[in-house]
């Protein structure tokens, strides 16, 4: 059954169905194959709603909203051009603020695919505008929102906290290492982009016109205040600081600004509510299949047969880690996590692994294999809201994917890179 | 045949602790099997509840708190003060109680299921960032409960502002401050890391956490006796084992905390600082027979006098459980009548309170 | 990307930020120009659903920001709005399936069509009337057992806990989702049998160009 319904999905993906159909069949299959029959489909049903239904996803929708908001009026042009105003004139300094914006609005949204949109909307055109090609730009915005997952606070880290009774505040601590290796890696690697393609400059602004730059982004300065400011100050949850940047970008957009009437406000709206529908029946679609996978036991069946408690701290560890990676390509992370976590577990006290590190690669391997194809929100969220053909996508993904994977070996054989700061704090 | 078991925990924790007893004695005692799934493998609460009623599951395990939006009266369990501080007589309640043994059954067959026991996970704890120790100092406090109109009441009645929080962002929530407490058992706090972003446990004992282990009906009644009796056998056995564990569960898991933070401060509330909490009570307790279906009465007036009866004869039962089991039975329903003439009583006067009030 | 066209040209540095400003305005789809599939009072009734499911997105989106706005306010002055987050569980399905229709309508769901576009036109047209068939199929079937899903939680009487409504309540969107994505795939592959162009939907063409719109 387990070739059927990957074989299936793989088939249907190619021939050019639409993206829920594959899902869709895979969880058919399976549920067809479990119950022998049909009976049991409303099962199927339930857990496409019990996909689109957790509160912290309405984080997206109100991401998705405030970035367009911002877009079609003057917010967010205005801050880019504050980002210009000292970055525009370095080789590749626009792709590295994007990484850094990414990296640090995933951090502390908490949300990857609230970042492709919330960032990458507003930057990408601009990377366009200067140069950059189009699949670098996608690859870099969907692959920087993924560090999200290493930088507190972390959904996926408080759930293998959770689940593998680890310190959740240990965790939090042993993610910014990788997290921040990884930003380095990326902006290396964005630089030698610039070079190589030859990627203009901007002259060089004056401080006079930094200033002017600074002025006019005040009001839109609101924008990270809020985000930043409200969720680290205990004011809002990370979905109630999308909803106050909604709230925010419509006071600008219509009042302030006055770039925004009711009409454009009806369309945005409606345009969010699109973008929301198509990607969230992938999450439920997604969400059935997951089950499918949970329910008929396949990751114990599969690693069942390799034969994890003969191998050593090594093997143990680049075992998880494959196996994540592989599960993420396909299901929903926080699944993936639930899964496995309880299967790991014997095994890795056994060899006697910190379970920090441990989690920290978890979570790593859980970032690369969300923004590896063939499945992915992020990866769906870049489609929808960018309007780009999936292969377009996911064609600048190879070498982030590579550097994303040689952190995760390095990681494997120098922990010190994620346990250092945990020790320094926890005074190991 | 192979069975599936879900619950709302993860393995090592009490629920999975259950469920693994439960496995071991059904597979040594049978040619079964039995699946487990822990805590959100299958989905949340609810959706296990759901895929047990419709027979994709055979047993499943869900607190009564969460079987509120189905069987309303279940939600009896979140009436504070009503469960007995004590160890031996909480115990002592969930073997010999008629609400759960006679009352509940029927109400949960409604539903599809075939209630197998009911069992506490432990004492509820607040973890605060501030000292509790009057309600005075839960005033402001943003205190996450769960969604549940009772629990929202009993807060409201403390002086808190009960804020209900999905339970992915609690610990997020309790970091920046967006709340400033949350309540669970000890072992939770412990293994959930509640005491990382908190930095005060307040023991009120206001509740012990309950939880309810059924199996769907329809498979349930077509099993051959001996199955059935392997089953209750099992369930028997581990209630038994549960409680042997808990003995000293709530001492570990606090003293664990205390060892991952030794600033954390723990503080058990005297008779008399308590009294204020347990005013509250009654509020609540009205709240609930609003709220808790058609026989909320009725199982408030049949729980209140079991619990009257283990309060009784408890040390009595305890030594000779078989030799008096009779007489208790006959105690116990003439506490019953007491106790539902004096609710009845109080209901009136509290109606008529509410009128004038008006 | 189009220059923004809002204003008439002006040097000023607001105007010039609003005109680099990237917009995704401008591929917004305009109800009032769909055209329905159906034949004539059929049509109608089509154009009418298309309207109602367009408002739903966006009230359904508006709704959410309110609400979730209102939470905080809530929580500040001390009384927090506990049903609020069921009510964003009521909005997001309704958005979700509201919106799949929607985008069956105008050709919005994604999909990989790499391969499919490296195929010769006839095959591609065979391809997308079967496409259009298994997708409608698949959605024909979700509705009857998301209709069955709904009837079996009515029949529990399960309820929203804050809100204290029935769960089915907020759970009907569904079938009627899955069956009006269906009934548009149906039309596009019958659009696809009698019409000698390709169509991801009634309404839109698949396009031989790079345009954005039909490759997602
Ligand atoms: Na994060
Ligand atoms: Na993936």
């Amino acid at each position: 059954m387990v070739w059927a319904i990957f074989g299936t999905m793989i088939v249907l993906l190619l021939l050019g169905f639409p993206m829920m159909i594959p899902l869709i069949a895979g969880s058919l299959i399976g549920f067809v194959g479990i119950f022998g029959g049909f009976s049991q489909l409303d099962t199927m049903v339930q857990q496409i709603m019990a996909g689109i239904r957790p509160a912290s996803l309405i984080a997206v929708p109100m991401f998705i909203f405030a970035a367009d908001i911002m877009t079609r009026g003057q917010s967010a042009g205005r801050l880019i051009d504050l980002v210009m105003a000292f970055v525009g004139h370095l080789k590749g300094g626009l792709a590295v603020a994007t990484a850094g914006a990414c990296t640090m609005f995933g951090a502390v949204s908490g949300s990857t695919q609230a970042t492709v949109v919330a960032v990458g909307g507003p930057l990408r055109p601009r990377m366009q505008k200067a140069g950059y090609n189009d699949s670098f730009i996608l690859a870099l915005i969907v692959n920087s929102s993924d560090i999200a997952f290493l930088i507190p606070p972390s959904i996926g880290m408080i759930i293998y906290g959770v689940v593998s009774g680890t310190s959740i505040a240990e965790l939090f601590i042993a993610g910014i290492g990788p997290g921040l290796l990884i930003l380095l890696l990326f902006s290396i690697y964005s630089y030698i982009y610039a070079v190589r393609n030859n990627v203009p400059t901007e002259p060089k602004s004056t401080w006079a016109e930094r200033g002017q730059a600074i002025k006019r982004a005040l009001w839109p300065l609101g924008f990270p205040a809020i985000v930043i400011g409200g969720i680290y100050g205990g004011i809002f949850s990370p979905t109630e600081a999308a909803a106050a940047c909604v709230l925010y970008a419509l006071i600008l957009e219509m009042i302030v600004f006055r770039e925004m009437d009711l009409r454009t406000l009806y369309a945005t709206a409606k345009s969010t509510g699109l973008i929301t529908a198509v990607v969230f029946i992938l999450v439920g679609a997604g969400a059935a299949f997951s089950y499918v996978i949970s329910f008929a036991q396949i990751p114990q069946q599969i690693l069942g047969a390799i034969g994890i408690d003969e191998m050593g701290q090594y093997g143990v560890l680049f075992t998880i880690s494959i196996a994540f990676f592989v599960g993420c390509m396909f299901v929903d992370p926080i699944v993936v996590i639930l899964i496995f976590v309880p299967i790991f577990a014997p095994v890795v006290q056994a060899v006697g692994l910190d379970p920090v590190l441990v989690g920290t690669i978890i979570t790593l391997q859980v970032a690369i294999g969300s923004a590896t194809p063939p499945f992915g929100c992020d990866i769906f969220t870049a489609i929808a809201v960018f309007k780009r053909p999936y292969v377009e996508v996911v064609r600048g993904t190879p070498p982030f994917i590579f550097m994303l994977l040689s952190v995760a070996v390095l990681l494997i054989f120098f922990p010190q890179i994620a346990l250092f700061l945990r020790d320094l704090a926890f005074g190991y | 045949e192979t069975w599936r078991y879900a619950f709302e925990e993860a393995l090592e924790e009490v629920q999975g602790k259950f469920a693994q007893k439960f496995k071991e004695e059904v597979e040594a005692n049978s040619d079964h099997e039995i699946q487990l799934f822990p805590f959100g493998t299958l989905g949340e609460s609810a959706d296990t509840m759901e895929q047990a009623q419709s027979g994709i599951l055979q047993f499943v395990d869900q607190s009564p708190g969460f079987t509120g939006a189905l069987i309303p009266e279940a939600q009896v369990f979140f009436v504070p003060y009503l469960l007995p501080a004590d160890q031996d007589q909480l115990v002592e309640f969930f073997r010999t109680s008629k609400t759960i043994k006679e009352l509940f059954p029927p109400l949960y067959a409604d539903q599809g299921l075939e209630l197998l026991t009911m069992f506490p996970e432990g004492e509820v704890m607040m973890t605060t960032t501030e000292a509790v120790e009057t309600p005075e100092d839960l005033n402001e406090v943003k205190f996450r409960v769960m969604t549940n109109p009772l629990l929202v009441s009993s807060y409201q009645a403390f002086g808190a502002t009960p804020t209900p929080l999905p339970w992915g962002e609690v610990y997020g929530a309790l970091q920046t401050g967006i709340i400033q407490g949350q309540e669970n058992p000890a072992f939770f706090i412990e293994s959930t890391k509640m005491y990382e972003v908190t930095d005060h446990i307040t023991r009120a004992g206001h509740n012990n956490f309950t939880t309810a282990v059924m199996a769907n009906k329809e498979f349930y009644d077509g099993l051959p006796d001996e199955d059935k009796e392997v089953i209750q056998n099992a369930i028997d056995a581990a209630f038994d084992y549960i409680v042997e564990y808990q003995t000293g569960l709530t001492e570990e898991s606090l003293a664990k905390i205390m060892e991952a933070k030794p600033d954390m401060t723990i503080t058990e509330l005297t008779e008399e600082q308590r009294e204020p909490f347990k005013a509250t009570a009654e509020a609540v307790e009205q709240e609930f027979l609003e709220v808790g279906g058609d026989q909320a009465q009725e199982i408030l007036d049949q729980m209140k006098a079991d619990l009257a009866a283990v309060s009784e004869g408890g040390g009595e039962a305890a030594e000779g459980e078989a030799a008096t089991e009779d007489g208790s039975t006959a105690e116990g329903e003439a506490a019953a009548d007491e106790a539902a003439m004096e609710t009845a009583d109080e209901a009136e006067e509290a109606a008529e309170g509410e009128e004038t009030g008006n | 990307m189009t220059l923004d066209d809002k204003h008439a040209p002006e040097p000023d540095p607001d105007v010039v930020a609003a005109a680099k400003a990237a917009s995704i305005d401008d591929d917004d789809i305009d109800d009032s120009k769909y055209v329905s599939g159906l034949p004539g009072f059929l049509g109608v009734i089509d154009v009418g659903i298309a309207r109602i499911e367009a408002i739903l997105l966006a009230a359904g989106v508006l709704l959410m920001a309110i609400n979730t706005m209102a939470n905080v306010v809530g929580r500040v002055v001390g009384h927090t709005l506990y049903f609020s987050e069921e009510v964003n569980q009521a909005l997001i399905i309704l958005i979700t399936f509201a919106g799949i229709s929607y985008a069956a309508r105008h050709g919005r769901h994604i999909r990989m069509s790499a391969f499919f576009d490296a195929l010769p036109f006839p095959l591609r047209r065979a391809m997308m009337v079967l496409i259009a068939v298994i997708t409608a199929a698949a959605m024909f079937l979700l509705t009857w057992y998301s209709l069955d899903y709904v009837l079996s939680q009515a029949s529990r009487g399960r309820l929203m806990p804050a809100l204290n409504i029935p769960q089915w309540w907020i759970i009907v969107w569904a079938p009627m989702g899955f069956f009006l994505t269906g009934l548009q795939y149906t039309l596009t592959a019958i659009k696809n049998v009698i019409d000698k162009d390709i169509w991801l939907s009634t309404s839109t063409l698949e396009g031989y160009d790079d345009s954005r719109e039909e490759e997602i």
